[in-house]
Formats: C-alpha cells, sequence, structure tokens
C-alpha cells in the first residue's frame, strides 16, 4: 500500500500514512454501520424480503427474453393490422387511425366544428355569390359588392348565414356602402366580375355607379369593387365609363377636382347634359332637388350612392367643376323616397350651371 | 506516543470541525452504492438472515458479519480517491 510520496520526512510519513488509513477504516466501518441499521430497521419492520416471494410466482414473472416479444411476453404491434368497425358509419378503419376518425364521424372533438363550420362558410359563399351574379337589376345591386368583400372578409369567422344580423347589415349598406366598402384594407382574392357584353346600358350605367368596373384584360370582365379599388386608378374608371357609355359619360363619383372640370366642357345635347347631370350639383338646395323631381329621369341610374361627406365639400366649392354625384344622392334621396333607390339628381341647377358655360 | 496521540486527537478534530468528516463520509456512501457495494452488502444480509433466522436477528449479528466483507468489497478506485483526500486534508490542515 505505497501510496504517493509525501513532504514529510520518513518516521513522519509512515507514522500519517497510518493515520490516514485509520481515518479510512473508521469512514468505511461507519458506513457498514448505517447499512447494518438500515438492514435490521427494514427485517424488524417486515419490509426487507418484500421483493420475494415464493418459486412458483417467480417462475410465473420471470423476464422473458425471445424474439418478437417484449419482456412482459406480449407481442409489441398487435393491433397495428387490426381493423375496426366504426358504429357510425359501419366502416372498416385501420387501428391506429380509429379514434380521428371517430372525432369526425361523430361530429365530437375539437377540430370537427373548425372544420365544419368552414365548410359552410365557403359553402355559402359560393352559393350566394353565383346567386349574386344572376340578379343583376334591381334593389340587391349592392349585393354585388357585398357579396364579394363578404366573402373575402368573414371567409373564416362567418358562422350563421342565416342570421338577422345579416340582412341588418344589407339594408345598412344601402345607404351607407361606400364608407364601409371604401374603407376596407383586404385584398380580395375572389372577383365575381361581369361581362359587359350581356348588359344593357342601363345596367352598365347603374353598375358604374356603384363599382369600379374597370374591364379586365384577362378575363374582359368589369371589376366589382368599390369605386375606390384600390386596383384600379380613378383614369381607367373614367376610361371605362368613356368606352362604356359614351365620350361624355364619365361618371366617377370620386371628388376629382380637377379631372373633372373638363368632363363639363363636352356637353353635347340634351341627353348628354341629362347624363351629366347627375355627377355635377353644385348648389343642393331642397327647393332644387324638389322641382329637379319633375325633369330629371335617367339621370339617375348611375348614381353613386357612397359618397356623401367629401363630396359636400366639394359641392360647395365649385360650382362647375366638383363631381358631387355621392352629395346630389344623398341630398336627393331625402326629397324623392318614391323613386327607387337611385338618388335623382337636381336638374335644374345643373342646366343653370350649363347656361353658363354655353 | 502521547505526541503522537495527541496528534491524532488534534487531526480528528480538526476533521469534525472543519465539516471535512461528513464530507467524507457522504462521498464514501455515495460511491459504495454507485459501484453496486450496497445491493453485494445486502444480498450478503439477506444470506445471513436466513442463516439466523429471521426473528432473533440483532444488529451486532448483522454487524459481525458484514464489516470484513464490507471492507474487502469496497472496490480499489473508491478507497484510492478516499485516501487521496484524506491526504491532502492532512497536508493542509495539520503541522
Amino acid at each position: 500500500m505505497k501510496m504517493e510520496d509525501m513532504p514529510l520526512s520518513g518516521p513522519d510519513n509512515t507514522r500519517l500514512e497510518a493515520l490516514v488509513h485509520d481515518i479510512y477504516s473508521e469512514l468505511v466501518e461507519d458506513a457498514c454501520l448505517g447499512l447494518c441499521f438500515e438492514v435490521h430497521r427494514a427485517v424488524k419492520q417486515g419490509c426487507f424480503f418484500l421483493d420475494e416471494t415464493d418459486q412458483e410466482s417467480m417462475k410465473e414473472f420471470e423476464i422473458v427474453d425471445q424474439p418478437g416479444v417484449d419482456i412482459f411476453g406480449q407481442v409489441y404491434n398487435q393491433w397495428k393490422n387490426k381493423e375496426c368497425e366504426c358504429p357510425n358509419c359501419k366502416r372498416l378503419i385501420a387501428a391506429s387511425r380509429f379514434a380521428p376518425h371517430l372525432e369526425k364521424c361523430l361530429g365530437m372533438g375539437r377540430n370537427s366544428s373548425r372544420i365544419a363550420n368552414r365548410r359552410l362558410a365557403s359553402n355559402n359563399n359560393m352559393s350566394k355569390s353565383e346567386s349574386d351574379q344572376e340578379d343583376n337589376d334591381d334593389l340587391n345591386d349592392n349585393d354585388w359588392s357585398y357579396g364579394a368583400e363578404k366573402k373575402a372578409k368573414k371567409r373564416k369567422s362567418d358562422k350563421n348565414q342565416n342570421s338577422p344580423r345579416r340582412s341588418k347589415s344589407l339594408k345598412h349598406k344601402n345607404g351607407e356602402l361606400g364608407s364601409s366598402v371604401g374603407s376596407e384594407p383586404y385584398k380580395y382574392n375572389y372577383n365575381p366580375g361581369i361581362s359587359y357584353e350581356t348588359l344593357g346600358p342601363d345596367e352598365v350605367r347603374s353598375l358604374l355607379t356603384t363599382q369600379c368596373g374597370v374591364i379586365s384584360e384577362h378575363t374582359k370582365k368589369m371589376c366589382t369593387r368599390s369605386q375606390r379599388c384600390p386596383q384600379h386608378t380613378d383614369e381607367q374608371r373614367r376610361a371605362v365609363r368613356v368606352f362604356l357609355l359614351g365620350p361624355s359619360a364619365p361618371s366617377l363619383p370620386d371628388g376629382d377636382p380637377v379631372g373633372e372640370s373638363n368632363i363639363f366642357d363636352i356637353p353635347d345635347g340634351q341627353t348628354l347634359m341629362g347624363r351629366l347631370q347627375w355627377e355635377d350639383s353644385p348648389d343642393i338646395s331642397p327647393t332644387d332637388s324638389a322641382s329637379s323631381k319633375a325633369s330629371t329621369n335617367h339621370s339617375d341610374s348611375r348614381r353613386p350612392k357612397k359618397k356623401k361627406t367629401p363630396s359636400l365639400g366639394l359641392n360647395s366649392g365649385g360650382g362647375g367643376g366638383s363631381l358631387s354625384g355621392g352629395s346630389s344622392s344623398s341630398q336627393s334621396n331625402i326629397s324623392l323616397p318614391t323613386k327607387k333607390k337611385r338618388p335623382k339628381l337636381s336638374a335644374p341647377s345643373i342646366t343653370s350651371i350649363y347656361d353658363d358655360l354655353n | 506516543m502521547s505526541k503522537e496521540s495527541r496528534m491524532r486527537a488534534t487531526v480528528n478534530q480538526k476533521l469534525t470541525e472543519m465539516g471535512e468528516r461528513e464530507r467524507l463520509k457522504e462521498l464514501l456512501r455515495a460511491k459504495l452504492t454507485e459501484c453496486g457495494w450496497k445491493d453485494q452488502m445486502k444480498a450478503h444480509c439477506k444470506e445471513v438472515i436466513k442463516d439466523k433466522g429471521l426473528e432473533h436477528v440483532t444488529v451486532e449479528d448483522l454487524l459481525v458479519e458484514i464489516t470484513p466483507k464490507g471492507r474487502a468489497l469496497v472496490p480499489d478506485s473508491v478507497k484510492k480517491e478516499l485516501l487521496h483526500r484524506i491526504r491532502a486534508f492532512l497536508a493542509q490542515h495539520a503541522t
């Protein structure tokens, strides 16, 4: 038991080594004593021999060491290839897929309700927009854009298609379409689009008063978004209107004083003036709108229902050049409840302007 | 002799006072359990108890049977480490 040399003198060294060993022995004996106490206590309490039973039981629970079987003797992938019959749909499903299948089949569980709702929403949206495309004229004019934006906006959150809230928002949109549609920041993934060839002039005009109407290059369809749709510029909208309704029929209700003043230099004849009437109603006074009731008919179709506040400001500002279809529409709405939803223009005031121009 | 015994007494006292004894004890116990010494000893205890009979076993009986075997069964690595630590302590604090 020669250990490393210690930096000590000879006799001291041995004495020290002896001391070290003594200390070591003490420690080992201490450990043994601790163990003895532990065992003795277990024996006296009766829990020392707990892991040992009689020979037969020992043999029964011996560790199994055969191939294809785990240590308990069970085949571990026994149920992998089994098929279970679903009590709901009576189909044979693989065992590992049985639980998820039940979840969907019975309609319980977290995901199944989500999937069902999403499916319902997309189905309803599809059917609703398709039916909208057939409904061209009439009071559901607003549903064009409403359908598109509803699908885009409420794609995932639309749960109840038949709730009263939905019809309420529809009515709300009739008067306030501009604000709600204009403020929408989403990019639509689905744009039904209209083919302008199939529409009559009145329909085209009615469409163009409410919608962007810019004809897409690829599909040859008119854009059904709002007048302020971010995909098309006002120039495009004006070009489309010129193309569809004649050279003097720009019907952009947006407040665009610079651009619009040019339009009024073009008037040719009464019809054109009639067409222009709706967009330019600088002085909207109740009396004017009242008197205009008699004279104005056809120009009403192109009125945009959206613009209210901005065009009002323009109206007061520039008599000749401001686009005020929106304001005129709002005013006329008040004065002419008998007409269809299209608000009427104030013709006499506009006629007077043209007299000045001419 | 008395000088030596005095020295021993001092060393032991120092060991205990500085907590080194306890530390060494814990270290030894942990190492012995780790290397399986404890399980071996328990198995030996079982045999002793079976020989002596379950009811009449005393602590002294066990101790007498176990200690020699226990001392012998301590692995060399554990022994070396412990000796080393003791020597280090003595070199540091004694003399």
